[in-house]
C-alpha cells in the first residue's frame, strides 16, 4: 500500500486549518482512510492508504480531501488554465516500446525547501504507482528558464522535441553528475542509470527530450542537470512519457492539481504527433494538454439506495457526493438518475458502482445498522473433504500424529534424500513406475532453494518431519492426508493434484508390521480390499518394500525406510512407512 | 506384624547404625527410589524407622562462569594487561589497557569493580595503576571456578569445595555459578524396628495385578489388593491428534454450514484468468509480476471458455455497462491462460460463480471454502508462503453493505469476537469493499481480521452473474493464532513443526 509523508504544519496551512492539533490531523485523516504509520526523523508524518486514490499522494491532495471533509469545498473543483505557448513535438524516431507524451508548463510559482520536496516526492510515487516503476509513465519537471525553444520560423511558438536517438550520439549532463554523458554511458556509469537500464537497454534508439541547446532529458531514465529544478525555479516545464496516453496525461492531471493548489498557474502545450510516429488513436496526434476535463457517469437512486441499504432524499444524495468532491444533477419522476461530474485527478473511479461507495463514505458506513440477510440457503461439506477428513479421523484413531506439511518443497527433499530419481514415477497417473518419482511441477524463477517444485508424494515431508524432531521423545507415529502434483498434459491446467494418504512409525521397534497393521486397519475401515505384493523402491529395505494394492489396483507403496535415508535424515530408529492416494477409499 | 512386602523389604534394608540413603536401599531392594521413600514415610508412621533428610547444595558453572574459567576473569585480564603495560610503575592510561585485555561491553564495570576490591591496584581519573605484589594464584575465586569446572557437568557439593562460604555468594551474586539444592532421605531402624524384625514380620499375601485366572478362580474373593499410591504420577499416554489448525477449520466449516454455506473444491494450480483476470486485476498490476506469484513451469491451459475470455478481455479493456471504463493497461489471453499457484481461493468463487465448476447458480446461494492459498512473501512468524485462506460468498438479488455486515458479524461472532469494525478500503475486485477489524478476546488490542465487499460489476457481469455476490476472504492461521495462543505460525504449519507443540496445543472447540 502507498505511504504519503506529510508535513503537518504545511497540511495545516494548506485546509487553512491552524487549529488543528496533530492528534486531530491522524484522526480525521483515518477517517477518510490515511492511517498514521509513523514519523520520519525530521518530523514528516507518514500515512498508508490503499491505493485508489492516487491524487493522495502528496500533502497537496491530502488537504483537498481534509478540506471537503470539513466541509470548506464542496463539488468539482477545476484549475484554471491559460491557452497554450509552448509544443512538444513527437518525431517519427520515437521508439515505439514508449511512444507517447504529454506536458504542462507551470507559471508563478514559488517553491521553499518544503513545496520543492513534496513535489519531489509525488514525482516518485506516481512513479511508483501508476507508472509502474517508470516503465509506463515517467515525470521529468524542468526549470522552464534554463529550456530554451527555437521558434522553426518567426513568430510561431517555441518548442522541444521528443525524439528517439542513437545511445551513443549525443550526450549532456545528467542530475547528480559533473561529465558529460552520451545516454548508452548514463546506463552503465551512473547510478540512476544503471537502476533504470532495464527499461531502454533494449531499445535500438534511446528516448530523448531536446530543445534548441541540445538533449536535455533522458526519459524515463534521467532529466538533465542544465534544466534542474531548485527553490529559485519560477516556472516549469512538465513532460511525461510512456507506453499509455491516458496514464501519462491523469499522472500530468495530478501533478497540476498539486502545483495549482500551491498558487501556481497552468498554462497548456500542445502536442503534435508527426506524421508516421505513433499517436494515441483515441485522441488523434494534436493534443492540448494537460487535459482537465471533467469525466460524467449516470447512477440510479435505487442502486444506490439496494447497494447501501438506506433510503435517500435525492438531496441527501447530492449533498454526499458534494461533500467527496463531485457535481451532481438529478431528474425527478419514475426512476430518479444522478449525472455525475467526477474530477479529472479521481483515476479510480471506472464504473457508476465508485459513486455509490463514494455517496457511502461521505454518509458515513459507521452509520449503517448491520442486518442479517434473509436468505434462505442449505449448507453442507464437499465430498472430498469429507473422505479426508474421516480418513484423517481413523489415522488419529491409530495413534498417528496429524500433520500439515508444506506443498512446495525442492527436489532435493523430494527426490535426492529419499533416493528417489525423478521421472521414473508415474503412480498417481498410471499406476506404473516408482511411487513418488513423478515429472515434478517446478516453480519459474524460484527465489528460495527450499521451494522450488510441488511435492509429488507426502513422504518425504514426513520425514523431514522427524528429521526435526528428532529430540522429542519417542515414538513418534505422524501420518498426513495432503496435497501432491506432478505434471500431466492431459490434465485442465497441465498439473495433475490428487491427495495422498501417508503414515509413518519411528520407534526402536519399528517395523514393516507395525505400518501394515495400521494401513490394513484403515482399509477395513472403508471396507477397502488390501493386498501388499513385492516390489522395490529405492526409499526401503529390499526384500521389505511391498506395493498397496487396494481392490485390485495399485495405488502406493509401503515398507521399511532404508538405513541410508534414515542416516541422511540423522534418525538414528527405524521408520515404517506407507503411502498411498486417498481416492482409493473413495 | 503383617506388612506390605515392599514395606518389609524396606524394613530388612534398613540398618540401626547406619543411616543408609533411599538410593542405596532401593539400589539392594530393586524398588524404585519412590517406592522406597513412600514405603519408608508409611513405616516412620508405625515408628519402625525414622527418615531424615539433608539438603546438600550443589554448584555448577554458569556459562559466564565457564567462559572466565577459559579466558580468566576480566579483573585478572586486567590486571595482567596493565602489568604488561607497566602501570605497576606509573600509572597509564585506561583505554589503552581496557583494549589490550581484550575486555568488551558489560565486562569493563565487572572488570572495574573487582579489580579494586581484590586489591590489583586502583583506578584514579582515568588512569590506572596495579599492584605489584598481587598473587594472582592466591585469588580463591578463580580457584573456586577452577575447580568446579573440573568436575564438569554434575556439579559439586559446595562442602566438597573447600573456600569460604562467602566466596561463594560472592561469585553467586556474580552469576558465575548456579546453586541448586538436592535433598537426600536417609532411614534408621528405630528400636521398635529391631523389635519388630526380631519377633519376625511377615509379608502380607497381597494381589499385584488383577488377572484373568484370580477371576476365573474366584480367588479375587479372598485376596487382599496391594495399595497403589493413588496421588504418583503416570507416564502420559500418547494417542493421535488431529492437526491444530485442522481443528480450527473443522471449527469454521462447521461455523458456515451452520450458516447455509456449501463447500467449494477446486485446484491449487491455475490458470491466472481464474487467479486474477476474473477479479478485475489489470494484467500490469503489481501483485501480478513474478516477484508476487508462484508460476508454474507448465504449459498454459487451453481449457477455458472462448466466449467467457472475451468477456472478461472486454471488462478490462473496455469496461462494464454503459458507465463503465476500462483499464489503460494490456491485457493478453495469453497471460491469462498460464498457471500459476493461486494467491487466494477467490479463483473457486470465481470457477463456480462462471458455472463452469457445475451447474449454473441461480440466486440466493452461499458458499465457501477454507483451503491453501500460495504467497510470495517473507517467512517470518507471521508470514508463510502457504496459507489457509477462508473464502465465503453470498449471491442474491439487491444484497446492500448491511446484508454484508450482519453476515460478518454473525460469522465472528462464532469465535467470541464481537464488535467488529467496517472500515472502507479498496480492492480491485470489490466495491464498496471493507477491511474488517475486531477486538482480540484476550488482549483487547483492535486486529485485522479480515477483507470484504461487494464485487465489482466488472467481476459478475462477464461472469454471467446478475445479482449481487458479497465475498470476505481471511487467513484461517490469524484465527487459529488467537484461539491456540501461537505466537510463532511456523510451530503450527509445516515440516519446521515442533512435534512437542502439536501434541500439547490445547483443543479448542
Amino acid at each position: 500500500m502507498p505511504v504519503v509523508d506529510v508535513d503537518p504544519e504545511e497540511l495545516r496551512e494548506l485546509t487553512g486549518h491552524e487549529d488543528k492539533d496533530d492528534e486531530e490531523l491522524k484522526s480525521d485523516l483515518f477517517g477518510l482512510g490515511l492511517e498514521f504509520e509513523g514519523e520520519t526523523d525530521d518530523g514528516m508524518f507518514q500515512f498508508e492508504f490503499a491505493p485508489d486514490r492516487l491524487d493522495r499522494l502528496s500533502v497537496e491532495g491530502v488537504a483537498r480531501s481534509l478540506r471537503y471533509h470539513y466541509g470548506d469545498a464542496r463539488g468539482v473543483y477545476v484549475p484554471n488554465t491559460n491557452d497554450p505557448k509552448w509544443t512538444i513535438e513527437v518525431e517519427e524516431s520515437v521508439p515505439d516500446e514508449r511512444p507517447y507524451v504529454t506536458g504542462a508548463v507551470v507559471r508563478g510559482l514559488d517553491l521553499d525547501e518544503a513545496a520543492l520536496e513534496s513535489l519531489i516526492q509525488l514525482q516518485e510515487k506516481l512513479h511508483a504507482t501508476m507508472g509502474r516503476g517508470r516503465a509506463k509513465g515517467a515525470i521529468g519537471i524542468h526549470d522552464l528558464a534554463m529550456v530554451k525553444g527555437a521558434p522553426l520560423q518567426e513568430g510561431a511558438e517555441p518548442s522541444i522535441t521528443y525524439r528517439g536517438v542513437d545511445p551513443d550520439g549525443d550526450a549532456f549532463v545528467p542530475l547528480d553528475s559533473d561529465d558529460e554523458l552520451t545516454p548508452a554511458e548514463v546506463l552503465t556509469e551512473h547510478g540512476t542509470g544503471e537502476t533504470y537500464a532495464g527499461l531502454v537497454a533494449d531499445l535500438d534508439r534511446y528516448p530523448t527530450i531536446y530543445d534548441e541547446l541540445g538533449l536535455f532529458s533522458f526519459p524515463p531514465v534521467i532529466n538533465g542537470k542544465r534544466t534542474e529544478v531548485t527553490t529559485g525555479s519560477r516556472e516549469l516545464f512538465v513532460e511525461l512519457t510512456g507506453t499509455d496516453q491516458w496514464t501519462i496525461d491523469r499522472m500530468c492531471t495530478i501533478i497540476c492539481y498539486a502545483l495549482s493548489a500551491r498558487g501556481a498557474t497552468i498554462e497548456e502545450v500542445e502536442v503534435n504527433y508527426a506524421d508516421g510516429a505513433t499517436h494515441p488513436d483515441e485522441y488523434g496526434s494534436e493534443l492540448v494538454r494537460p487535459n482537465l476535463d471533467t469525466d460524467e457517469k449516470t447512477v440510479s437512486h435505487d442502486r444506490i439506495e439496494t447497494l447501501l441499504g438506506v433510503e435517500f432524499e435525492p438531496e441527501e444524495v447530492v449533498d454526499c457526493f458534494e461533500r467527496g468532491g463531485l457535481d451532481a444533477t438529478y431528474t425527478l419522476g419514475e426512476d430518479v438518475r444522478y449525472e455525475v461530474s467526477i474530477p479529472p485527478y479521481r483515476v479510480d473511479v471506472l464504473h457508476p458502482l465508485d459513486l455509490v461507495d463514494d455517496v457511502g463514505r461521505a454518509y458515513g458506513f459507521d452509520d449503517l445498522k448491520p442486518r442479517y440477510p434473509d436468505v434462505g440457503t442449505v449448507g453442507g461439506r464437499h465430498e472430498r473433504s469429507r473422505l479426508e477428513d474421516a480418513v484423517r479421523t481413523g489415522l488419529v484413531g491409530l495413534g498417528f500424529e496429524d500433520l500439515l506439511n508444506f506443498h512446495m518443497t525442492s527436489g532435493t527433499e523430494n527426490y535426492d534424500r529419499m533416493r528417489v530419481e525423478p521421472g521414473t514415477g508415474g503412480a498417481a497417473v498410471d499406476g506404473a513406475g516408482v511411487f513418488g518419482g513423478g515429472d515434478p511441477v517446478k516453480i519459474t524463477e524460484p527465489y528460495s532453494e527450499e521451494y522450488t517444485q510441488l511435492r509429488t508424494w507426502a513422504l518425504p515431508s514426513l520425514v523431514m518431519l522427524l528429521e526435526r524432531n528428532t529430540h522429542n521423545a519417542y515414538p513418534q507415529d505422524v501420518a498426513e492426508v495432503g496435497f501432491v502434483a506432478e505434471r500431466d498434459d492431459d490434465a485442465d491446467t497441465n498439473v495433475a493434484e490428487s491427495r495422498h494418504v501417508a503414515g509413518a512409525v519411528a520407534r526402536r521397534d519399528a517395523s514393516y508390521e507395525a505400518a501394515k497393521g495400521r494401513l490394513q486397519a484403515l482399509c477395513d475401515d472403508f471396507d477397502a480390499d488390501l493386498e501388499t505384493p513385492r516390489t522395490e523402491h529405492p526409499s526401503f529395505i529390499e526384500g521389505r518394500a511391498a506395493d498397496v494394492v487396494v481392490d485390485g489396483e495399485r495405488v502406493g507403496v509401503i515398507g521399511e525406510l532404508h538405513p541410508a535415508v534414515l542416516v541422511e535424515h540423522d534418525l538414528e530408529v527405524p521408520v515404517a512407512t506407507f503411502e498411498f492416494a486417498l481416492d482409493a477409499l473413495r | 506384624m503383617r506388612l506390605t512386602e515392599r514395606q518389609l523389604a524396606v524394613l530388612e534394608a534398613a540398618s540401626a547404625t547406619d543411616e543408609r540413603t533411599v538410593a542405596e536401599i532401593g539400589e539392594e531392594t530393586g524398588l524404585k527410589p519412590e517406592t522406597v521413600a513412600g514405603a519408608a514415610f508409611d513405616l516412620a508412621d508405625e515408628s519402625l524407622v525414622e527418615v531424615a533428610s539433608v539438603t546438600d547444595e550443589m554448584l555448577e558453572l554458569t556459562d559466564e562462569g565457564r567462559t572466565y574459567v577459559d579466558e580468566g576473569l576480566p579483573e585478572t585480564r586486567l590486571y595482567r594487561a596493565g602489568l604488561d603495560a607497566g602501570a605497576d610503575g606509573d600509572p597509564v592510561p585506561m583505554g589503552a589497557v581496557i583494549g589490550d585485555a581484550d575486555l568488551d561491553g558489560p565486562e569493563v564495570d565487572i572488570a572495574l569493580a573487582n579489580f579494586a576490591r581484590k586489591g590489583f591496584g586502583s583506578v584514579d581519573g582515568g588512569e590506572l595503576s596495579v599492584a605489584a605484589d598481587a598473587d594472582l594464584d592466591a585469588d580463591p575465586e578463580a580457584t573456586a571456578l577452577a575447580a568446579l569446572d573440573g568436575v564438569g557437568g554434575a556439579g559439586l557439593d559446595a562442602d566438597d569445595l573447600n573456600v569460604e562460604a562467602s566466596v561463594i555468594d560472592r561469585l553467586d551474586s556474580r552469576g558465575l555459578l548456579a546453586v541448586a539444592e538436592s535433598v537426600t532421605r536417609t532411614v534408621t531402624l528405630t528400636d521398635d524396628g529391631v523389635d519388630a524384625l526380631m519377633t519376625g514380620v511377615e509379608a502380607s499375601e497381597t494381589v499385584g495385578a488383577l488377572t484373568p485366572e484370580l477371576l476365573a478362580s474366584g480367588e479375587w474373593r479372598d485376596a487382599e489388593f496391594a495399595e497403589y499410591n493413588v496421588e504418583a504420577e503416570a507416564e502420559t499416554a500418547r494417542g493421535g491428534r488431529k492437526h491444530v489448525l485442522r481443528r480450527t477449520a473443522d471449527r469454521v466449516k462447521d461455523v458456515l454450514v451452520g450458516m447455509g454455506f456449501r463447500e467449494m473444491e477446486g485446484p491449487h494450480a491455475d490458470a491466472d484468468f481464474w487467479i486474477n483476470d476474473c477479479l478485475f486485476m489489470p494484467q500490469d498490476h503489481p501483485a501480478r509480476t513474478h516477484w508476487d506469484r508462484f508460476a508454474l513451469d507448465v504449459d498454459p491451459t487451453d481449457e477455458i471458455p472462448d466466449e467467457l475470455i472475451g468477456r472478461v478481455e472486454s471488462a478490462h479493456r473496455e469496461g462494464w455497462g454503459e458507465d463503465g471504463d476500462g483499464y489503460h493497461a494490456p491485457w493478453s489471453a495469453e497471460f491469462a491462460r498460464e498457471v500459476a499457484l493461486r494467491g487466494h481461493t477467490t479463483s473457486l468463487s470465481m470457477r463456480y460463480l462462471s458455472g463452469v465448476a457445475g451447474a449454473e447458480l441461480e440466486p440466493p446461494q452461499r458458499y465457501f471454502s477454507v483451503e491453501k492459498v500460495y504467497r510470495n512473501d517473507t517467512l517470518d512468524p507471521t508470514h508463510l508462503l502457504e496459507f489457509f485462506q477462508i473464502e465465503g460468498w453470498v449471491m442474491a438479488e439487491d444484497l446492500s453493505v448491511r446484508d454484508l455486515m450482519g453476515t460478518f458479524e454473525e460469522f465472528y461472532r462464532q469465535f467470541g469476537i464481537t464488535d467488529i469494525r467496517f472500515k472502507p478500503h479498496y480492492n480491485p475486485y470489490t466495491e464498496p469493499s471493507f477491511e474488517l477489524f475486531g477486538e482480540h478476546p484476550e488482549t483487547g488490542e483492535e486486529i485485522e481480521i479480515g477483507n470484504s465487499g461487494v464485487f465489482r460489476e466488472e467481476v459478475t457481469g462477464p461472469l454471467g452473474v446478475d445479482c449481487d455476490v458479497m465475498a470476505w476472504g481471511l487467513a484461517l492461521e490469524r484465527l487459529a493464532m488467537l484461539t491456540t495462543g501461537a505466537e510463532d505460525i511456523r510451530d503450527l504449519h509445516g515440516t519446521l513443526a515442533d512435534i512437542d507443540f502439536l501434541r500439547n496445543a490445547e483443543v479448542s472447540y
